[in-house]
This record gives structure tokens, sequence and C-alpha cells, in this order.
């Protein structure tokens, strides 16, 4: 039995999340929310999850049932994301993993979401559609890395709604992209915008008024290209913007035709949390791998393919 | 918990023109002062030049040496290691585990 608990901070989400075998026991998180019109900034954004953080540790414990004697290991993340953020949320996980005197483990963001998505789907070896506000990248496992196959090669999709969001003044409460969402599903126009894909990658930084069929099309254009080139018969969608039910169903189209299989999670687990670290950190934990204190330092630059995947075979 | 008397100057080096500014946390202990060096260390310094800082332990004491360009670079640096420092101190104070007899 091994017990880990996850700290997530790296952007305007602080979550604390304990998995037990398989099992996520509790995950408590917190948003910070600006006014509509403007986006989060580093420090603005570590001084929240600075209040907040501890509260959601204990609140993590409370809900488990679970004394700190009882965690195995202690999960952060190293990177990407923001520096500030990040700091704040490392230095909470370092101190408690000497207090109590456990093993650290430094887990990279985008693996958080995959190993999450992974452990909820029960997918076998999918092709990863790695869409958030942070980051867009078209991932498929070989030989003990996650492979990068395609990504933007400006700003991510989730950063372009984002910004799109701002322009109009659309609320960012709860996030600015489920606000798209229930404003696109209205919608009656399409208005034919730049579509910008070149071979594996997509450019976003060009179509910042648009709409969401554009975007998404791009997307399942560089999923469904990957898939043919790795001959694989999934799809797996994890980040934040995998929460948009209109991309879901463009993928589940193109799989459907395809005679694939689209596999996604719901907005516990696509939006950042702590349990998703958690998971991360247990699968390197149980493969062996350990991180020192000296070699904590966070990383706002950390690509998903630099980590070699121990735990797969 | 940890009393923070915080003993600290600025002074001017005149053969280097650089600015130095040193802080002393005491602790109730010597492992809680090494929890903090060992928690406070790993990150590097966000701004790349300008500022250096060297963090010891000896005792139950935390000691850091800055060593600065501008009084500008200095404080920021400063600002945000207190910040970092209270937020270890209070996860100390909240999360430690109690002392078995």
């Amino acid at each position: 039995m091994t017990i880990v608990i996850g700290f997530e901070g790296s952007a305007n989400k602080i979550g604390v999340g304990i998995i037990k075998d398989g099992e996520v026991l509790s995950n408590p998180r917190r948003t910070y929310i600006t006014p509509p019109g403007q986006g989060f900034m580093p420090s603005d954004t570590a001084r929240h999850h600075r209040a907040v953080i501890l509260t959601i540790l204990k609140e993590a414990l409370d809900e488990a049932g679970l004394k700190p004697q009882d965690i195995d290991c202690v999960a952060y993340t190293k990177g990407p994301g923001m520096g500030a953020p990040l700091v704040t949320v490392a230095l909470v996980a370092r101190t408690v993993a000497q207090l109590w005197d456990k093993p650290l483990l430094g887990v990279n963001h985008c693996i958080g979401h995959i190993e999450m998505g992974r452990l909820i789907t029960k997918a076998h070896n999918p092709t990863v559609l790695y869409v958030s506000g942070g980051n867009t990248q078209v991932i498929a496992y070989s030989e003990r890395r996650y492979r990068i196959f395609g990504e933007t090669i400006d700003i991510a999709v989730g950063n372009c709604l984002d910004r799109f969001a701002r322009v109009i003044k659309i609320s960012n409460d709860p996030s600015p992209g489920y606000n798209i969402e229930q404003m696109a599903k209205k919608g009656t126009q399409y208005v034919e915008l730049p579509y910008t894909v070149k071979g594996m990658d997509v450019s976003f930084s060009g179509i910042l008024s648009y709409i969401e069929e554009t975007l998404f099309s791009m997307l399942v254009e560089i999923t469904e290209r990957a898939m043919a080139h790795c001959g694989s018969q999934e799809v797996l969608i994890v980040g934040g913007v995998g929460c948009n039910l209109r991309l879901q169903e463009m993928m589940g189209v193109m799989c459907e035709e395809r005679g694939a299989k689209l596999f996604s999670t719901d907005e516990r687990f696509c939006i950042d949390n702590g349990a998703m670290i958690a998971q991360a950190g247990w699968e390197m934990f149980r493969s062996g791998q350990v991180t020192e204190l000296e070699d904590s330092w966070i990383t706002q630059r950390f690509r998903t393919d630099e980590v070699e995947v121990t735990w797969r075979a | 918990m940890a009393t923070t008397e915080q003993q600290h100057e600025l002074s001017g080096n005149h053969a280097t023109g650089k600015l130095g500014f040193s802080l002393d946390v005491p602790f109730p202990s010597s492992r809680e002062a090494l929890i903090a060096l060992r928690s406070l260390s790993p990150d590097k310094e966000p701004r790349k030049g300008g500022i250096s800082k060297e963090i010891t332990v000896k005792d139950n004491t935390l000691s850091v040496r800055w060593s600065a360009d501008e009084a500008r670079i200095l404080r920021v640096s400063v600002n945000s290691f207190m910040d970092h420092l209270l937020l270890v101190l209070e996860t100390m104070e909240m999360f430690s585990l109690p002392v078995s007899q």
C-alpha cells in the first residue's frame, strides 16, 4: 500500500490531493479568479496560493482521514509553470517532507495530467491531447518517454481562449473558457477564420477573435495525424480545455470514423489539481524515483519528454 | 515556535561598490534550522545578475548573506526571502509532528 500526497500550484489553481493505490482520498482545490478583462500575474497568484495552501493541506488530510505519519511520499510540481507560484508550493512540500521524514518527488505538471487521465479512464496506451491555458501538445508514449508529436508553435489554445475572453470582458468565474463554451452553445452564425495547421503543429496567435469550431478542428486534425503515425486506436484528452464538451464531441466524431475510442475526465481532474501530482508521484515513487532536496528547485520550463518514464514498459 | 529576532544590517562596501545585507534567524533547535535551510536553498534567484545570497546554518541559527549591485534589487530579494521564510515557519508551526515522550 502506497499513499502519496501531491501539491499543485503552477498557474491560478492551488490544490493538494492524496492518492492511495489508485484511489483518490481527497482533492481540495481553490482558484484565483481575477475581475473580467484581467489575466492573473505571477506575484498576485503566488500571494493567493500562499494565503490558502496550509488550509487546503489540512483539508486534504482531514477529508482523507489521515495523519501525516500515514503518508509515504510527498509529491509536488517541479514545473513547468509560473515561477513565484511554483516556489510557494515547493516550499511547503519540501518543509513537510522533512518534518514528516518522507521522500520528496518533483513531478512534471504535464505528466501529472497524463497519469491522472490514464488512472481515471483506464485507457491503455492512448494518443494524448494535452490542452490547457499554458500548454498544447499531442503526446504519444514510446520507449520510456512521453514523446511530443506536435504542439503549438506560439501560444496554448487555452491562452488564446482566455485572451479572447479578456478582450470582450467575459467573466473569469469559474473560468473564462467555461463561459465561452456556454455562450458558444447559443451561437448560430459561423464565421470563417484563419485555420493554421503546419504538419504536426498548430499556431493560435493569429486568431484571437474566433469561434471554438476553428481551434478545435485544428486540434482534432493534429491528433488524428499522430494517431495515424502511431497506429493508435485510443485518444485521451487532458488539461483544462479538455473539459470543453464541444471539443470532446468533435474528437468523438473523428474517433468514431476511425473506429477508435475517446477518453476524457471531468472537471475534477482535467483542471489542475493536487491528486494528479500525487498520482504521477505514486508511479514515479513505486518505480524507484526520488528527488533529493538539493535538486528540488522549481523550473518554469520543463518539457514533457525530459522525464524518463521508468514506470511504463 | 521559532521566535524570529532578526538582526540585520545594511552596509556599503566601498571597495567593490556592492551592497551587503545580513539576516540571522534563531530556531528552537538545529534540526529546525536545517529544515528551513534545505527548504529555502534549492530555488535559484529569479533575477540572473546583480544579486547573490548565501544561506548557512550554525548550531540553531540560520544566516543569510546578500550581495547586490543596487538597493532596489536587494530589496526585492530580501522581501521575497522574508515571505518565503514566514511561509516555512508557519508550515512548521502547523504541521510539525508532536514530540514523542
